[in-house]
């Protein structure tokens, strides 16, 4: 039961973590904070679904559609949406509110389209739906495929992030956008990338999580909190601390609903929130600033 | 080089700049005297783009005209700046902070040379690496806000009270390297409390009051100019 609960664990961690460095990224660097980021993971797990069961198009590679579109959207949401509205706020605080309530209102937009088009049922559909004996326990394939992806991505990023120039210029908006404009780095344009790239990791997000979970069009605010709760555990704009929170709540999360009781787990995320907030705001990996 | 005429800056209706003209030649090192209020910031900020300049303001550099590019537009032009507090990315190595130094698009040839003179002008950068730069002391940051604004090629760099908050020792450290980067060839346009430092290194000065130009010279000129020895080193007219 152990190996299961720490396998089942790193699975749903890793997911975790993978949604969450999308919305560290969009927070950290374009300074949005996105409350339709959720909206938006699902939005591609029914995009896989739709994949999968009209066309047969199996989720891997729908991946590979979906992800590109994700970021797409991102793209136009900045440019269309969110650009005018730092343009207009005269400072951090004053965008954060403003993104808030319009990211708010996108929120139900786009759930109200999910639900016209696809109801209130619960959704899923069968891939790879076989099991997998690791060290001993009977995990099904397509959640070990889900882990896979996650750490493929994730690692990805983080590579992307800090190996190329590209990538610390992205990185040094996050830590000061006005110093970022003294070295040349057009902080707006870096801006509209990150939301962009951040969307396309909660699409990528999306189409794991529906390999191996059922979800329903309103089940984005679920991923939205999760991935807030990571982001601030990890750091705002930290990606390490964001793959390691993801994966620690994702453990925490299994061996409560394995040990104590599953009624429990959302019970236990939010004592972990609290206790960070409480004693640790920069989050476990962030400098006290 | 860098020729400025009838720069005006405002905030609201607050005027910071009026009537501003001045210009530093090739490889010319120009100090910026003025009491604090005088204007010195917000014409380093204006000719870096970071507030706009009034209507009627022309800032060329090489003969292309600055007014209304945007700040990193500025930089490709060749104009560096190491504003006052140093702006470095203090989460980041001092190795990312030098290549982000070199992100614009003039910089990018010759990397890896102008890499070397900065560590052979700051030897301590070269030993620290890959240290976070937040964790450095003050005087080594200033270095590295220095290295960076190097690696993007400048022809004319602008420091905006590069001394402040260093100890003595350490302010004749800097100026050292501030005086080989000018053997180099680049420009340099210093604004400074340390008056007699900063002249000791330049060519020509400017004195600033109340957002206007209100006396220029050489830097021998200046530094025997009484009016300047009243202001800024502290001598009575008398003495001497």
């Amino acid at each position: 039961m152990l190996a299961t609960a720490l396998i089942t664990g790193l699975v749903l961690g890793g997911t975790y973590a993978l949604v969450a460095m999308g919305l560290t990224l969009q927070y950290g660097i374009s300074r949005i904070m996105n409350l339709a980021y959720g909206e938006t993971v699902i939005a591609a797990s029914f995009g896989a679904y739709l994949l999968n069961n009209a066309i047969g198009i199996n989720p891997l590679l729908g991946l590979a559609l979906i992800v590109p579109l994700g970021f797409v959207f991102g793209y136009l949401v900045y440019g269309l949406m969110l650009r005018p509205l730092v343009a207009r706020s005269r400072d951090a605080a004053s965008l954060e509110i403003n993104s808030i309530l319009a990211t708010f209102g996108l929120l139900f937009v786009i759930q109200g389209v999910m639900l016209v088009a696809f109801g209130t049922n619960f959704t899923s559909y069968s891939y790879m739906n076989f099991g997998v004996n690791v060290l001993g326990a009977n995990i099904a394939a397509n959640r070990l495929l889900a882990f896979v992806l996650a750490v493929a991505i994730g690692g990805g990023l983080y590579l992307l992030l800090t190996r190329t120039r590209w990538g610390t210029a992205l990185r040094a908006v996050a830590v000061s956008p006005s110093s970022a404009a003294l070295v040349g780095i057009d902080a707006d344009r870096a801006a509209r990338f990150a939301f962009a790239l951040g969307s396309a990791l909660a699409a990528a997000g999306g189409v794991i999580v529906s390999m191996y979970q059922t979800f329903t069009a309103t089940s984005g605010v679920i991923f939205t909190m999760k991935a807030l709760i990571v982001v601030i555990m990890g750091g705002v704009g930290n990606l390490l601390g964001a793959l390691s929170a993801g994966l620690i709540l994702g453990l925490v999360e299994t061996f409560v609903a394995t040990y104590l009781d599953p009624g429990l787990t959302l019970a236990a995320t939010y004592l972990i929130f609290l206790a960070i907030l409480l004693w640790r705001p920069a989050g476990l990996f962030g400098r006290a600033r | 080089m860098l020729e400025i005429e009838k720069l005006a800056v405002s905030y609201g209706k607050h005027i910071a700049l009026h009537d501003v003209g001045l210009a530093v030649g090739k490889g010319e090192t120009v100090v910026i005297l003025g009491a604090n209020g005088a204007g010195k910031s917000s014409l380093i900020k204006a000719i870096c783009g970071m507030v706009p300049a009034r209507g009627e303001s022309a800032i060329r550099h090489l003969g292309k005209s600055l007014i209304g590019l945007p700040a990193h537009g500025i930089l490709e032009a060749g104009i560096a700046t190491v504003p006052e507090g140093r702006g470095i990315f203090g989460d980041l190595t001092v190795d990312e902070n030098l290549q982000i130094g070199a992100y614009v698009r003039r910089a990018r040839q010759g990397e890896a040379k102008r890499r070397a003179l900065v560590f052979e002008l700051f030897p301590r950068l070269a030993e620290r690496r890959r240290q976070t730069a937040s964790t450095m002391s003050g005087g080594e940051q200033q270095m590295l806000a220095i290295g960076r604004a190097l690696m993007s090629d400048p022809t004319l760099l602008m420091l905006d009270e590069p001394s402040l908050g260093l100890a003595p020792v350490l302010v004749q450290e800097l100026f050292a390297a501030l005086s080989r980067i000018r053997e180099t060839g680049v420009g340099l346009m210093i604004v400074e409390q340390n008056v007699r430092i900063s002249l000791s290194i330049a060519d020509r000065g400017y004195l600033m009051e109340a957002g206007r130009v209100v006396g220029q010279g050489s830097a021998t000129e200046l530094i025997e100019d009484p009016q300047v020895q009243r202001a800024f080193l502290g001598m009575a007219a008398t003495a001497q």
